[in-house]
């Protein structure tokens, strides 16, 4: 498995160097910048969004529980990391490897900035489909982006995926627990009319 | 060339907060025009005040990502000699902008915790600056604060599909606090009739 992780790894980023646009672009999309904030941005507008009363408050809450499953998916990455430091692929394969960004000092698996673009996502795509399915997108891209830079094993992405989506299940779940406090927060915000 | 790694953060706050506010401010308005709260438009037109936010997010970006570093600093990535803590710190050039912000944080980039504490502040920053510029737009429309005096009684976003956000303000606080003391009352009353004490007790009459 490790070998297969590897050798994909190699082959995808033994693209880079061929065009330096797409080098520029893959630099730009896998920025600890770009993509975080289109994550947190796109929650920030899901609260705004909503044409009735009933269907902003639906839209407020799932934000409310994507930013919660966002935080949350930080933590389950540092708790795994703390269990199993996978080194970084660029340590395990200097001379195959062309790194076209820094060197992160963190354990590789599982890869933090997709399991957070995935939970975000998931919480889109609950309550807006199309919405939801270009997350989606971006976050897979965003992953891509990684492993073609060398920052990351294609199982780390996957992982990350994964972590990101049972991160937002296990929130959901909080939610239904917790009720009272989730409505509580929006009709807060209501009574200071930003909700 | 050794530079100290906080020059490289100040600079980088600086810049991920105009990032971030424009950025907000467009989805926002993009959001607010597509929901219908006019309370919270830059101009008083709906299809002028998209364009706009879209122009704010292209503007955002552009502002991040677009200008050259003009200060010594680890722009690394731009190079296949990736690693910050080997390569010469030197001002980016032009060629190497799209990898120039890929600074670890150990070196002046913005961790997780950073990123969030600065977009929450372009974030508000973004509302307030809606809040005054939709109360401008709210009355060049009606030449007062509101729209339809009829739909007095709405709070929150709802509300201010058809006011501004200072005549809403109060409305909303007002039906809050009614609300939060009904609330009060009817837990109250709900908890006497099943506190745990009556039940404990045997004296509960439910």
């Amino acid at each position: 498995m490790n070998s297969i992780d590897a050798t994909l790894l190699i082959w995808l980023n033994g693209f880079s160097g061929s065009i330096k646009v797409f080098d520029d672009l893959m630099r730009l999309i896998a920025s600890d910048y770009l993509m975080p904030l289109v994550f947190s941005l796109s929650m920030f507008g899901l609260w705004f969004s909503g044409k009735t009363s009933s269907q902003r408050m639906t839209y407020q809450s799932t934000a409310l529980i994507g930013i919660s499953a966002l935080s949350i998916s930080n933590v389950v990455v540092w708790l795994i990391n703390s269990l199993w430091n996978r080194p970084r692929p660029f340590l395990d394969h200097p001379d195959e490897l062309n790194l076209l960004f820094y060197s992160p000092t963190d354990p590789s698996f599982p890869a933090n900035p997709v399991a957070i673009g995935f939970a975000v996502a998931m919480a889109a795509w609950m309550v807006n489909r199309k919405f939801g399915l270009w997350l989606f997108a971006v976050a897979s891209l965003f992953g891509f982006s990684r492993v073609y830079a060398g920052v990351f094993y294609p199982t780390d992405i996957v992982a990350g995926a994964l972590v990101g989506i049972a991160v937002y299940g296990f929130t959901s779940y909080l939610r239904r627990a917790l009720e009272p406090l989730v409505t509580m927060v929006v009709r807060l915000a209501r009574g200071l009319s930003v909700g | 060339m050794s530079v100290n790694p906080s020059d490289v953060r100040n600079l980088f706050e600086i810049h991920y907060f105009l990032f971030a506010f424009l950025s907000s401010l467009g989805t926002l308005q993009i959001a607010v025009t597509s929901s219908g709260i006019r309370g919270l438009w830059l101009m008083p037109y709906r299809r002028v005040t998209r364009w706009l936010g879209f122009v704010c997010i292209i503007t955002g970006i552009l502002v991040f990502f677009g200008q050259p570093l003009y200060i010594d600093g680890p722009w690394a990535a731009g190079s296949v000699q990736a690693d910050s803590t080997t390569r010469e710190w030197g001002a980016a050039s032009w060629d190497e902008l799209a990898g120039a912000r890929n600074v670890n944080d150990i070196h002046g980039g913005l961790d997780g915790v950073d990123q969030a504490i600065w977009f929450s502040l372009a974030a508000i920053s973004a509302f307030a600056v809606s809040v005054v510029f939709g109360a401008l737009s709210v009355k060049a429309i009606t030449k007062e604060l509101r729209v339809d005096a009829k739909l007095d009684d709405i709070d929150g976003l709802t509300g201010l599909v058809h006011s501004s956000y200072f005549h809403n303000l109060p409305i909303s606080i007002r039906n809050f606090r009614l609300e939060a003391r009904k609330f009060w009352r009817d837990g109250v009353r709900s908890a006497d009739r099943w506190s745990l004490m009556k039940i404990i007790s045997g004296s509960s009459t439910e």
